[in-house]
């Protein structure tokens, strides 16, 4: 049996982390605009910022797999 | 379609561009290395013909977006860095323009420099290296050790790690997006050769390229502004 594959998966797992983050932190912003529509523009900004940090994980876990797998 | 493949050919292959005959090709030149100085080229040439016949009195429609960008890219990184630190901000924007021009390179369908892991461990290097001595400048050699029982001497152990953990999560985090991006984009290519990789393409290589390198950039204003209180 192939368990470098399964590993691999595991790893991959790290996704779901990043998707609660994400998750997480587009329910505050929507909160946020809703109540204070002229931030929007900074609320964004950070928005955007928290996600790509937030992805950071699942980018991790990807990068491992990818490790564990080729090299 | 043959999807291992694929990844073999973008993973596994020969990453050598020039090969020397010296110490067992100890100093080989990577294709990453080429690609740069390409990039470095094309952002010098670029920069001379903007920059070129500036004038203090009624400047051209070039001059004027030249300083328009200029400010707003200084703008942007000031912002972060704050008032103290703001003696950084050009090395700040170099760092900037460098990560966000070879991000974007993809889009021409040339690999990105910075999906190999040598580029971005250099890149984190470079700024970790200017994190220091950004604190060791501001708060002198004694003070700089001292920082590192901020806040309580029970941290130090941390503070200590911390100076390995900041450039290697600065270098995993670009290289990762990056080496995603490209990997998602080639698969998608396979897949579908026709207008969806177009779509794709909007939001890997532009809109993740760019967020990454301001990512980064962010990441390291945050740590000179810490650094220098």
């Amino acid at each position: 049996m192939d368990l470098v594959a399964l590993g691999a998966g595991i790893a991959v797992f790290t996704g779901i982390g990043a998707g609660i983050g994400i998750g997480i932190a587009t329910a505050k912003a929507v909160d946020a605009v809703a109540r204070q529509p002229e931030a929007e523009s900074k609320i964004m900004k950070l928005l955007l910022l928290g996600c790509a940090l937030a992805e950071a994980t699942a980018i991790y876990g990807f990068v491992v797999a990818i490790m564990i797998k080729f090299a | 379609m043959d999807i291992k493949g694929k990844l073999h050919e973008l993973l596994l292959e020969d990453k050598v561009a020039i090969h020397l005959n010296i110490a067992n090709g100890f100093f080989d030149v990577n294709k990453s290395v080429v690609l740069t100085w390409i990039l470095l080229a094309v952002l010098a040439v670029l920069i001379l013909f903007l920059t070129s016949g500036m004038r203090v009195h009624q400047p051209g429609k070039r001059q004027l977006f030249v300083e328009y960008a200029t400010q707003w890219l200084r703008g942007i990184v000031g912002g972060i860095l704050g008032e103290e630190a703001i003696g950084y901000r050009d090395f700040i924007t170099t760092i900037l323009v460098f990560i966000g021009g070879a991000n974007l390179m993809g889009l021409f369908g040339i690999v990105p420099p910075t999906m190999d892991l040598n580029v971005t461990i250099a890149v984190a290097a470079v700024a970790i290296v200017m994190v220091e001595a950004a604190g060791i400048r501001a708060l002198g050699l004694k003070g700089w050790f001292k920082g590192f029982a901020k806040p309580m001497a029970v941290i130090t152990p941390m503070n200590i790690l911390e100076l390995a953990i900041r450039p290697l999560s600065l270098c995993m985090r670009l290289f990762g997006n990056i080496l995603g991006a490209t990997v998602i984009m080639e698969l998608i290519r396979m897949a579908v050769p026709i207008v969806v990789p177009l779509v794709f393409s909007l939001y890997f290589d532009i809109f993740d390229g760019l967020i990454q390198a301001y990512v980064f950039v962010f990441l390291t204003s945050l740590y000179i502004r810490e650094a220098v209180e």
